[in-house]
C-alpha cells in the first residue's frame, strides 16, 4: 500500500539555548489519517516536539516534512501561512483572546484562512455541543467549554492535520469524554491527528503510542485499536484485490 | 472582521486603553500648547516689543530731503514745513489695507521757545487721543506708542498740562505742580507740570505738551512736523533685504509679493503713499531688533515643542512596551492560528491608531487653551484659537502612537511563538 506520510520528522535534534538537549535524534513517520499519541514523562521532549511539527519552534538539526512538504528554510510566515491551510493546533492552556467571544475567536481562525462566516463558525460550536455558548466571552465559559471552542477553531478550516498538546489536561471526565468524542469523529473523518497526553486511555483511543523518553523515542507500539483497525484495513484490501 | 476584533479589543477593555489616550492626550496638549504659543510669539512678541518706541516715522518730504545751501543745512530747522494732522487719520481708514497693523500713532511738532529765562524744546503731541476710525475706536499718541516713557507724576489729562523732560527739569528746577510760563515768539502759554518724563533719548529735554498748545503757538493748527507709528511687522526675509539693497532689483512677481507682506519696509512706503507729501521711514534698528528677538524666540518655542513630542514619544513608548508585553500570548496565537507577522502588526498599529488619534482629538481641544493661557501668562492679552493646530493634531497623536508602539509591537511579534504559548 503507498501512502504519503502526513508527518515525517528525519533525525530532529532540538538544543535549547543553555545547553538542554530537548530532543536528540528523533525520527518519526506519521501515516495520512493516522492517530497517534505522544506519551512520556515530563520534561521528555513532548512539547518540544509538537511545536516543531507546527512550526512555532525550529529543530537545530534535522527535516520536516508535512503533507509531503519540505519546511526547511520556512520562515515565521511561511509557517503562518502553512498552518493556517493545513494545521489545526489545540493547546493545553485553551488561548482564546479573551475580549472576543466564542463564536469571533472561531471566526478569527476563517479570518486569517479566508473569510469569516458566521454560520459556519456557529456549526461548529455546534459540532462540540457549545451552540449555546457561542456569544459568551472566554472567561464566562468553564475551562472544558473553553478547550471546545480552541478546538472548534482548530477544525474550523478543515486542516488535514491536528495537532494537540495535552488537549484534556486540564479537564474533568466528562468533557474529556467530548474531546475525545470529537477526535474519534476526526478520525473518522480521515485527519491526521498527533495528541499529547499523559492520559493512557486517550493514549489508547489512538492507533499508535510514540513514547519519549529524554527526548528519544523509546517505544513505538500499536495499540489494541490500532491492531483492529490494521487488520480491518488489510481485510478490505484483501476484498478489493479479490474484488478486482 | 479586523473591526470587529478592533471595536471588541477597545470597548472591552476600555480601561487598559484609557492610559495611552491619556499619555497621548497630556503630551500633545503640551506640544499643541506650544505650537500655538509659536504661532503667536510673532505677533505678540511685536507688541511686546513696542516698549522699543515706534518703528516708522513719517515726516514731510522737504524736512527729510536735507537741502544744504553754502555748507547749511536747511530742513526742518530752517523752514518749517509740516504735515497734515487730518491726514494721518487715513492710518487706520478703511481704504488702507495695513489698517489693522496700525498699533498707534502719536503725531509731534516741535517748536523752539523760553521758559525762565532759557530756551527750551516745546514737543506738542497727542497724550491720550481718542481717534474717529472706520471701525474700532482707537485711543491714541505718546502714551499708547513710547511705552518706554516712564512718567513720575501724573499724564497731563487737560489742555494746559504738560510734561517736563527729565533733563530740562533739572535745568529749570522744575517739579510736578509747578507752573510753567512759555514764550514762542510773541506767543505766551502757562502750563501746569503734571509729571516729570524720562525717556531716555532727546524728549528728555523738552517740554511735552498737547498738540493743540503748541500748534497754537507756532501759528500751525491742524498742522504737525512728524509722527511716530508703531505697526505690526514681519521681519524682513531675504526678499525685504533684496528690496532694501536694490528696490528695482525685483520681478514683478517678487515686488508684489514683497508690497503686500507686512515687512516694515513695505508697511512704511504704502504710509508715505497714502499720505501726501509725506517721506516714511523705517527706524531701523528697533525693528531689526523686533525681527530678531522675534525669529529666535519662535525657533526656540519650536524646539522646545519637538522636544516635548520626542518625550513624550519615549514616554508612550513605555506605556505601549507595557501593554504589548501584556499581550504577547494574544500575538502568538494570533500567529499559531495563520497570522503573518504583519497581519499583527496591522492589528495592533491600527489600534494604536485609533488610541492616538483619540489622544490627539482631545488635545486639540486642550492644548489651544492651555496654549491661549500661556500667552495671556506671557504677554497678559488673549490669544486666538489657531486652526492649523486643531487641525494637525489627530496626526500628531497618530504619529505619536505609532512612533512610540511600532518597536515593541514589532520585538513582538518576532518573539519565540512556542515559548509564550507554552507559558514559559
Ligand atoms: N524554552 C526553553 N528553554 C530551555 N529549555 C527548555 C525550553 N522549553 C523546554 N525546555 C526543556 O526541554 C525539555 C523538554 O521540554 P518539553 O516542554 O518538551 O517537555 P514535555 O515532555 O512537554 O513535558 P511536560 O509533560 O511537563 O509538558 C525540558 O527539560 C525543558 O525543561
Ligand atoms: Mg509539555
Amino acid at each position: 500500500m503507498v501512502t504519503t506520510q502526513a508527518i515525517s520528522v528525519q533525525a530532529v535534534s532540538k538544543i535549547y539555548p543553555g545547553g538542554v538537549h530537548a530532543l536528540a535524534d528523533v525520527s518519526l513517520e506519521v501515516r495520512q489519517g493516522e492517530w497517534i499519541a505522544i506519551m512520556g514523562p515530563s520534561g521528555s521532549g513532548k512539547t518540544t516536539l509538537l511545536s516543531i511539527l507546527n512550526g512555532l519552534d525550529k529543530p537545530t538539526s534535522g527535516q520536516i516534512h508535512v503533507l509531503g512538504t519540505d519546511t526547511h528554510g520556512f520562515g515565521p510566515d511561511d509557517w503562518a501561512v502553512f498552518r493556517r491551510e493545513n494545521i489545526g493546533l489545540v493547546f493545553q492552556q485553551f488561548h482564546l483572546i479573551p475580549y472576543l467571544t466564542a463564536v469571533e475567536n472561531v471566526m478569527l481562525a476563517q479570518y486569517y484562512h479566508s473569510m469569516p462566516v458566521r454560520e459556519q463558525a456557529l456549526a461548529a460550536l455546534e459540532r462540540v455541543q457549545l451552540a449555546g455558548r457561542a456569544h459568551h466571552l472566554p472567561s464566562q465559559l468553564s475551562g472544558g467549554e473553553q478547550q471546545r471552542v480552541c478546538i472548534a477553531r482548530a477544525l474550523i478550516n478543515d486542516p488535514k492535520v491536528v495537532l494537540a498538546d495535552e488537549p484534556t489536561g486540564n479537564l474533568d471526565e466528562e468533557n474529556e469524554a467530548r474531546v475525545l468524542d470529537v477526535f474519534r469523529s476526526l478520525h473518522a473523518e480521515g485527519k491526521t491527528l498527533v495528541v499529547v497526553t499523559h492520559d493512557p486511555e486517550i493514549g489508547c483511543a489512538g492507533e499508535r503510542i510514540v513514547a519519549l523518553s529524554h527526548g528519544k523515542v523509546s517505544k513505538d507500539t500499536r495499540t489494541a485499536e490500532g491492531e483492529r483497525l490494521l487488520s480491518a484495513r488489510a481485510v478490505t484490501g484483501e476484498v478489493r484485490e479479490h474484488l478486482r | 472582521m479586523l473591526s470587529r476584533i478592533l471595536l471588541d479589543s477597545l470597548t472591552r477593555r476600555l480601561s487598559r486603553k484609557a492610559l495611552s489616550v491619556v499619555a497621548v492626550w497630556i503630551g500633545l496638549t503640551l506640544v499643541l500648547a506650544l505650537l500655538s504659543l509659536s504661532v503667536d510669539v510673532g505677533d505678540k512678541m511685536n507688541l511686546e516689543l513696542r516698549s522699543f518706541g515706534a518703528n516708522i516715522t513719517v515726516e514731510p518730504l522737504a524736512s527729510a530731503i536735507p537741502v544744504d545751501v553754502g555748507g547749511h543745512r536747511l530742513a526742518a530747522e530752517a523752514v518749517p514745513s509740516y504735515l497734515d494732522e487730518a491726514e494721518l487719520l487715513k492710518l487706520k481708514a478703511i481704504t488702507f489695507f495695513w489698517r489693522n497693523n496700525i498699533l498707534g500713532v502719536a503725531p509731534r511738532i516741535r517748536a523752539a521757545g523760553q521758559a525762565k529765562g532759557q530756551d527750551v524744546d516745546l514737543v506738542g503731541v497727542w497724550f491720550d487721543q481718542p481717534v474717529a476710525t472706520g471701525s474700532e475706536p482707537l485711543v491714541t499718541g505718546a502714551r499708547q506708542v513710547y511705552t518706554h516713557w516712564a512718567v513720575q507724576g501724573a499724564w497731563p489729562t487737560r489742555a494746559e498740562e504738560c510734561l517736563v523732560g527729565s533733563a530740562a527739569a533739572r535745568r529749570l528746577a522744575l517739579a510736578p505742580g509747578d507752573t510753567l510760563a512759555l514764550a514762542v515768539g510773541r506767543e505766551q502759554l502757562t502750563l501746569k507740570v503734571t509729571g516729570i518724563l524720562t525717556s531716555g533719548d532727546k524728549d528728555d529735554g523738552s517740554i511735552i505738551a498737547p498738540l493743540s498748545a503748541v500748534q497754537g503757538l507756532v501759528h500751525a493748527p491742524g498742522k504737525v512736523s512728524s509722527a511716530d507709528v508703531s505697526a505690526l511687522t514681519t521681519p524682513d526675509n531675504k526678499l525685504a533685504e533684496k528690496y532694501r539693497q536694490d528696490p528695482k532689483a525685483l520681478t514683478p512677481d517678487e515686488y508684489d509679493r514683497w508690497y503686500c507682506t507686512p515687512y516694515p519696509g513695505a508697511v512704511a512706503k504704502q504710509v508715505q503713499e497714502l499720505i501726501p507729501g509725506s517721506a516714511a521711514r523705517v527706524v531701523r534698528r528697533v525693528s531689526e531688533t523686533q525681527g530678531m528677538v522675534f525669529s529666535r524666540t519662535k525657533g526656540l518655542i519650536v524646539l522646545l515643542a519637538a522636544l516635548t513630542f520626542v518625550v513624550c514619544s519615549l514616554s508612550v513608548t513605555g506605556i505601549l512596551t507595557a501593554a504589548v508585553l501584556e499581550r504577547r500570548p494574544e500575538m502568538a496565537l494570533l500567529q499559531a492560528i495563520g497570522a503573518r507577522r504583519a497581519d499583527v502588526l496591522v492589528l495592533f498599529l491600527a489600534e494604536m491608531a485609533i488610541l492616538g488619534i483619540a489622544g490627539g482629538v482631545l488635545a486639540a481641544l486642550t492644548g489651544p487653551l492651555l496654549g491661549r493661557w500661556l500667552v495671556s501668562l506671557v504677554f497678559g492679552s488673549t490669544a486666538e484659537l489657531h486652526l492649523a493646530v486643531v487641525l494637525v493634531a489627530p496626526f500628531l497623536g497618530l504619529g505619536l502612537a505609532w512612533a512610540g508602539g511600532l518597536w515593541p509591537v514589532w520585538q513582538a511579534v518576532n518573539q519565540d511563538a512556542a515559548q509564550v504559548l507554552h507559558g514559559n
